[in-house]
């Protein structure tokens, strides 16, 4: 298996030893995560751009939480082109970098 | 307070979760989610004691949902959760009432933890004060002025009338018939009750202190004032100021008293600007006002000002019953603080009480019986037990051998304090000829 793309470290200080919590909040990002990326991706591709920001903002503290650090400051910049409404030419490279990402960390996720 | 009920309103399933996770590690806290602002809104008949709110939610915007909140339930802490920081949102979001605004970082749960102790510190500290503050005004209620002669009767129906309003009440009567008393019954029973009530003696502070205690002075308005005062008058503000023994103010000091209460602003000493005042005003004095601005010792307009609704206390004396019911009342007040069993009152010693004239009235009564309940043998006040040390009694008066004449005058001067220089009726107790007493003053055998 590869290197792990999360790191859990924030969330287990939280959890204080509890392994059950740890375990039903990943259950929680996996039910939901996966959702909203999709949206993020539809509301890209159909350029509504606000939405968009909107998702980006969402999903933010999610990406924190589980310290997949390497999308950390990607979807800021993903809300931060979306909520100017400027579709540059930086967002499809980041759309798909947060998309591979994620789903990468959904798999690895799953089997945690 | 024990449970503190929490409200987390939050979109965000994972971050709902947390929070609930981190807050609930408190048994302490009770915590309930809701997904969307219009949950919380018809959830707030709960009474949650403090609410976090997510700043984007889906249905309605934060702001939308901190205003709803504030209209209905001005009195619930809301803690707004931000996913970023934004200062002009803050800023914005603070000035509609909120009262925190914390960003999802790191330290956000740090944050939320403190607020929640912070919100359950203040909740603790308001229940204290609310009881606090009910004990007060139940240790100043009307049942705690007794009485039910006809004399006192009055005064009750006056407390009342002038506790409806904020006008300014003056209150006369001997020394030790419960001024203070009347004059916190009146406070502790009006719109201001819960401001401060503020007593100040004008008799124990020196005429030149006075001014800078009632009005507050700036810093180094004289020498000495190294730093700024408040005043009694300010400190008073929304509730009651209680100025007793008026009738001994400096007639100087008059002039600006007079001042402040026609403008209802004061000025403090060595400083320029006014500040708006707005306490009720409740005077009190043991002299007759209107025989001291006709002496020239009181302003003539600010007795007038200062009349307002009159109360005038009945002497002891004067209220028959009452005084047998308060000699009763505080022996057995007085048993019950030292538990010391039950104590009755022989009926020689009853003769005794009612037949003494009590000039130092309630006050004295009061010193009197709590003498009495400790010098009682079995649990039974007999008269010996009953010591009057008013200076005045006749066992002293004897024991100094003067001539008749001077008994004679002294009697009568007594009688005539006693009775506010009414000649007419002095004669009448004493049954000597009103001629006689006028003769006596002007021979100066009597000093009036």
């Amino acid at each position: 298996m590869a290197d792990k793309i999360y790191d859990l470290s924030q969330l287990e200080e939280l959890a204080g030893g509890s392994d059950e919590f740890v375990k039903s909040m990943i259950e929680t990002f996996l039910e939901h995560t996966p959702g909203q990326l999709n949206d993020l991706v539809q509301a890209y591709r159909q350029g509504d751009l606000e939405t968009m920001a909107g998702i980006a903002h969402k999903i933010k503290p999610n990406i924190d939480l589980f310290g997949i650090n390497e999308i950390r400051e990607d979807i800021r910049q993903v809300e931060k082109l979306g909520k100017t409404g400027q579709n540059s030419d930086e967002l499809p490279a980041l759309i798909d970098k947060v998309n591979t990402i994620l789903n990468k960390s959904f798999e690895q996720l799953k089997s945690h | 307070m024990d449970v503190l009920k929490i409200f987390v309103v939050e979109d965000n399933e994972l971050y709902a979760k947390m929070t609930n996770h981190h807050l609930s590690l408190n048994p302490d806290n009770e915590v309930e989610i809701f997904r969307k602002g219009k949950e919380c809104l018809d959830n707030l008949y709960k009474r949650p004691d403090l609410i976090f709110l997510d700043y984007s939610l889906p249905d309605l915007s934060g702001i939308e949902v901190l205003r709803k909140i504030k209209q209905t339930h001005p009195e619930i802490p809301v803690i707004i959760v931000s996913g970023q920081e934004d200062v002009s949102t803050a800023v914005e979001l603070l000035k509609e009432g909120a009262y925190d605004y914390i960003v999802k970082d790191e330290n956000a749960k740090e944050r939320m933890w403190k607020a929640t102790n912070n919100v359950k510190e203040n909740a603790r500290l308001r229940d204290e004060i609310e009881k606090l503050r009910e004990e007060v005004n139940s240790k100043y209620d009307f049942s705690n002025i007794i009485g039910n002669s006809q004399a006192i009767k009055k005064v009750f129906t006056l407390i009342e009338k002038a506790a409806q309003t904020n006008i300014t009440v003056s209150i006369t009567g001997e020394t030790g018939t419960g001024k203070e008393l009347v004059a916190k019954a009146i406070h502790y029973n009006s719109k201001g009750k819960s401001k401060p009530m503020v007593a100040v003696n004008i008799a124990a502070i020196p005429t030149e202190l006075l001014e800078s205690e009632l009005f507050g002075h700036e810093k180094g308005a004289f020498t000495g004032a190294v730093n700024k005062r408040i005043g009694k008058f300010e400190e008073a503000q929304g509730g009651t100021i209680f100025l007793d023994e008026i009738g001994e103010m400096d007639i100087l000091l008059q002039a600006k008293l007079l001042r402040v209460l026609q403008e209802k602003e004061v000025t403090r000493v060595g400083g320029n600007n006014t500040i708006k005042i707005n306490a009720r005003v409740i005077v009190a004095t043991h002299r007759n006002l209107a025989e001291e601005v006709k002496k020239g010792n009181f302003r003539e307009d600010l007795y007038y000002r200062l009349l307002g609704l009159p109360i005038e206390l009945p002497p002891l004396r004067e209220r028959d019953n009452d005084i047998m019911l308060l000699a009763k009342y505080f022996v057995n007040e007085f048993a019950k603080e030292n538990k010391l069993g039950k104590i009755q009152i022989s009926s020689e010693a009853q003769k005794k009480i009612m037949s003494y004239p009590w000039p130092g009235n309630v006050r004295e009564l009061r010193a009197v019986m709590e003498l009495a309940s400790v010098l009682a043998d079995d649990g039974k006040i007999e008269p010996e037990n009953i010591n009057f040390n008013s200076t005045d009694s006749i066992g002293d008066l004897l024991s100094e051998e003067a001539t008749l004449r001077d008994y004679t005058s002294r009697i009568i001067k007594h009688y005539l304090d006693k009775y506010n220089k009414n000649v007419v009726l002095v004669a009448k107790k004493l049954d000597v000829g009103k001629s006689t007493i006028y003769r006596m003053i002007k021979n100066k055998e009597i000093e009036i």
